[in-house]
């Protein structure tokens, strides 16, 4: 039953990431100046979207898991930090290659780009804490730091307002953004959250499957996503061949965005399979 | 822990509450007394932070004027570290007798030994500061512009958020298998709002350019919130099982 609900979702996940593509790609009017390499905007800002749920997923989680204390709560915090820290890697990554084309370079020093980079950075601490914990003790002190970091969000978020304002670009937001960039936007976002949950609720079942291999019951519950998750690879390619035959300098920028960031997504969702490999060998081990 | 509390909270005696203040006291008194008689902590630190101020005035040579605007982040880099190190060897020494299971036993709160802890990390650090800060100035030619209470005051809070976050997590890094590289993995990311302003306060009360109150503020509040924090979480990572 699990299993189909999850396929059912995963169709409606390709289709609606097959239909944002499209009006991204197609149906977006080119901005006036930037062309092309503004459609970066359309995968950049969905992935901040859905990774600040994933973060909001963690921190909510956290505090059910010191309250309860169910592995339910834990797993949830795990899948939320680490597709989070996944989905913003995207944001970190693409906005760079965006932000070469429209200022002239990389990176900026910028309010919003310092805040960005250190709650990626908190919640890479909280995944290495989560590594290299010993093995009882780490969903509560993960839990503890999860705490703290969303504490720190705010207070991040404020000291750079203040203290290192260089010169904050309005990127996103802005008044007078086209209505028909924003519809393509809102289709994205859509597109983009429902990838991430979808992914999110992928690892989720990894970590109950290992939290149960660890307590020796084995269950069979990540058994049914393997296969299908081939299927956003094929997406790609499908995508982005009719565009690489134009040499637009505008078009290389939007080009470079899309693999970068699919690049991360599918090293994402390989190392997920290679995690399912190996704990359906454990579990095949375990039942021997 | 200390003979004073085991014998004050024995079974057989009527509950008598002690309280935290004074079981933190316990704690702090039986911190720096370790401290005076091996000197480990401060010794490491203080050399530590020499070497700093001598590697970074060769990579600089700064003159008077660049050296006010460039101080803030060297002086902040340097305690910065030596505080890392001195809450490495904080926990590390609890460590080794059994002395944090005992405390897990113990009736006492937990909180107490939070508090005392960071209080006592706290103590090395200014003393720290306050042996390094005439070597900064002899070295780096500083004179201050705005005044210098100012600065005394950003210190001062600037080292608190330091410690108290770094109380915490090196607590929580005890549990971890590579500990001592795991306290800057976790204090570093938490505590860059309080970094960054404590460099720009500095800074600024230096050049002279504009007052730091806001800084002064912002620290305040982050000291408020994370106090709040860790004190409300340590038990927890305490018995972290």
């Amino acid at each position: 039953m699990k299993s189909k609900i999850f396929f059912f979702f995963l169709l409606i996940t390709l289709g609606l990431l097959a239909w944002g593509t499209y009006q991204a790609l197609e149906v977006a009017p080119p901005e006036a100046t930037m062309g092309d390499a503004q459609r970066i905007f359309y995968y950049h800002v969905p992935a901040a979207t859905a990774a600040s749920i994933l973060f909001w997923g963690n921190f909510v989680a956290s505090l059910w898991y010191l309250w309860k204390r169910s592995p339910v709560a834990d797993a949830l915090a795990v899948t939320g930090a680490e597709v989070g820290v996944v989905f913003f890697g995207v944001v970190l990554i693409s906005g760079p290659i965006w932000a070469r084309y429209a200022w002239g370079t990389f990176w900026v020093w910028d309010a919003r780009l310092t805040t960005s980079l250190i709650l990626w950075l908190l919640y890479m601490s909280y995944l290495v804490l989560r590594r290299s914990s010993e093995a009882g003790s780490t969903s509560v002190m993960a839990a503890s730091m999860a705490i703290l970091a969303a504490l720190d969000m705010p207070i991040v978020y404020m000291s750079n307002r203040w203290f290192r304002t260089n010169h904050p670009q309005p990127m996103i937001g802005t008044p007078n953004l086209n209505p028909e960039m924003q519809k393509v936007l809102l289709w994205n976002m859509l597109a983009f959250t429902m990838f991430a949950l979808m992914i999110a609720w992928f690892r989720y079942e990894l970590e109950r499957t290992s939290q149960k291999i660890n307590h020796l019951h084995i269950q069979k519950t990540a058994q049914s996503t393997s296969l299908a998750m081939i299927a956003p690879v094929a997406l790609f390619f499908f995508q982005d061949e009719k565009l690489l035959h134009e040499k637009m300098v505008q078009h290389h920028y939007m080009v470079a965005g899309y693999i970068a960031v699919w690049t991360i997504y599918i090293g994402y969702l390989l190392y997920l399979a290679s995690k399912l490999a190996k704990l359906k060998k454990e579990e095949a081990e375990l039942r021997a | 822990m200390s003979a004073a509390t085991t014998k004050s909270i024995a079974p057989e005696a009527p509950r008598k509450s002690i309280s935290i203040t004074s079981l933190m006291w316990v704690n702090v008194a039986k911190d720096l007394r370790l401290e005076w008689r091996s000197r480990d902590v401060l010794n490491s630190m203080l050399f530590f932070s020499l070497l700093v101020v001598v590697i970074f005035s060769f990579a600089f040579s700064p003159t008077a004027d660049e050296s006010r605007k460039i101080a803030g982040g060297l002086v902040w880099t340097a305690f910065l570290f030596s505080t890392i190190m001195a809450l490495n060897q904080s926990w590390a020494r609890e460590l080794k007798n059994g002395v944090l299971d005992a405390y897990r036993v113990s009736p006492a709160p937990a909180e107490a030994l939070f508090l005392g802890k960071c209080l006592g990390n706290f103590i090395f650090v200014v003393l720290l500061e306050c042996l390094m800060a005439p070597l900064f100035v002899l070295f780096y030619n500083l004179s201050s512009v705005g005044p210098l209470w100012q600065l005394v005051v950003i210190a001062l809070l600037g080292t608190w958020a330091l410690v108290v976050n770094g109380t915490f997590f090196a607590a929580m890094s005890l549990r971890t298998r590579n500990r001592e590289l795991m306290l800057p993995l976790l204090l570093l990311p938490i505590s860059i709002p309080a970094v960054v302003t404590m460099v720009a306060g500095t800074t600024q009360v230096l050049t002279g350019e504009g007052s730091p109150a806001v800084q002064m503020k912002f620290l305040a509040g982050f000291c408020v919130v994370f106090t709040a924090a860790c004190f409300l979480l340590f038990e927890t990572v305490l018995n972290a099982e």
